[in-house]
């Protein structure tokens, strides 16, 4: 008897989250508000979690070194592990330095339209790609702000809460960008394929694209503003069915090493 | 009551970890899926009442954790409840290591369940390849991590549960 309920249940949970899925209006104004407060309570624990995280991620990437710095000096070995655990910090440290200068001197560019963040979180599904960061509401952030670093577009913000925010980053299926390809005369739209490589669409097979070029924002889509870098062209294929060319684009940052982000203000 | 709460707590907390770890560690080819061993030891071992708590608990924080669409996650998770109530009885799980081939196969058949959502209500295609290259790493992943999560759920009801 009591299995039927939950059955009944079930079957009923699924109509409503099916109806959900189908982005009908009303049932999604209920599912936000609920889901946003709900989601308020997992921004500081992220921020909690970040320092233990960041603390095994350097031991681990500390003990990956040390295995194969055993493997290539035997003899050396003792000697060499004091040596790695010693210097190991020390290129760690000044790659984040430049990092941060970098963003500082974007910062300082623009003062009041940007707002530094790190990322404390990535999307638990590997179907979608998103990261999270942890400056919120209270920091300014609102939704469709885009996200940068000084190398390129990361992506934008798609829900925002109190105190931390989901970016969907560039190469989730739902992203598309309005691009130029720079010093020519050619515009595409730059979609996520859920992979490392975006597919530059609608780019006609008499453009002049070639491998090299380097696409940056037409800030044509509302999103993001003109002239932000966006990856340049790995490959493209002209011998194929229809009008467009078939282009593949390597963005600039890579998104899996990302530590910090600016998110610009609109 | 308390206790099973806890556990669910505990569950969450692990997918909050595993967010945060992930953006550390290059887990991009593999990420299991936490939510799918509370599940299945839900409905198999203690009633489908913990189950469905568990699959609507799991679906909404993996939507908190992740970019998918509104629903998508609460519906997959609740279909392979009720698919786990309708094999309840027909499927015998023995050992941590049936425990842990039902737990894999779960996670691409929440694939498949995910795929054939996004065709029948939207008529999408953009994500199969996305999702297919995944769904075997990480049905493999869910499925190791699942051997310690059945222990972890034995020795909790053989202290706590049973005298629940």
């Amino acid at each position: 008897m009591k299995s039927t309920f939950v059955i009944i249940a079930a079957v009923l949970l699924l109509v409503l989250s099916f109806l959900l899925f189908t982005n009908i209006a009303v049932f999604q104004r209920g599912y936000g508000n609920a889901k946003y407060h709900l989601a308020d309570g997992v921004g500081p624990v992220l921020q909690v979690l970040k320092t233990p995280t960041r603390s095994v991620s350097y031991v681990l990437d500390n003990y990956v070194n040390l295995i194969d710095v055993k493997r290539r000096n035997e003899e050396l070995k003792k000697k060499v592990e004091t040596l790695e655990l010693e210097t190991q910090k020390i290129p760690e440290l000044e790659k984040e330095n430049e990092r941060l200068k970098g963003l500082l001197k974007l910062v300082e560019q623009q003062p009041n339209d940007l707002i530094a963040a790190r990322i404390v979180g990535e999307d638990v599904m590997n179907w979608f790609k998103c990261v999270i960061i942890d400056k919120g509401r209270y920091a300014g952030i609102k939704e469709k702000m885009p996200v940068i670093t000084p190398s390129g577009i990361v992506g934008q913000a798609v829900e925002v809460h109190d105190w931390h925010t989901k970016v969907m980053v560039v190469n989730d299926t739902n992203s598309a960008v309005d691009v130029y390809v720079s010093g020519k005369n050619a515009r595409g739209i730059a979609e996520g394929t859920g992979q490392t490589a975006l597919k530059l669409k609608y780019v006609t097979k008499n453009d002049e694209v070639e491998v090299g070029d380097k696409l940056i924002t037409s800030g044509k889509d509302a999103i993001f503003p003109k002239g932000l870098a966006v990856g340049i062209v790995i490959s493209v294929n002209k011998n194929r069915a229809g009008l467009f060319s078939d282009v593949d684009v390597m963005p600039f940052n890579n998104f899996k090493k990302l530590d910090e982000v600016l998110v610009v203000k609109r | 009551m308390i206790r099973k709460a806890v556990c669910l707590a505990f569950g969450v907390f692990l997918m909050i970890f595993e967010s945060s770890l992930s953006s550390f560690l290059p887990l991009e080819v593999a990420k299991p899926d936490l939510g799918v061993p509370f599940i299945i030891y839900g409905t198999f071992f203690l009633s489908p009442a913990e189950g469905l708590l568990a699959a609507v608990l799991f679906g909404f924080t993996q939507e908190i954790l992740s970019n998918s669409p509104a629903g998508a996650l609460v519906f997959t998770n609740v279909a392979l409840l009720l698919s786990c109530i309708f094999l309840k009885n027909r499927l015998y799980i023995e050992s941590r290591y049936t425990f842990s081939l039902v737990c894999g196969a779960a996670v691409l058949s929440e694939s498949f369940i995910f795929l054939a959502l996004s065709l029948l209500s939207k008529g999408e295609t953009k994500n199969i390849y996305n999702v297919l290259v995944f769904s075997i790493p990480d049905a493999i992943m869910t499925a190791f991590i699942s051997l310690f999560m059945f222990r972890f759920f034995e020795q909790l009801k053989i202290r706590y549960m049973s005298r629940v």
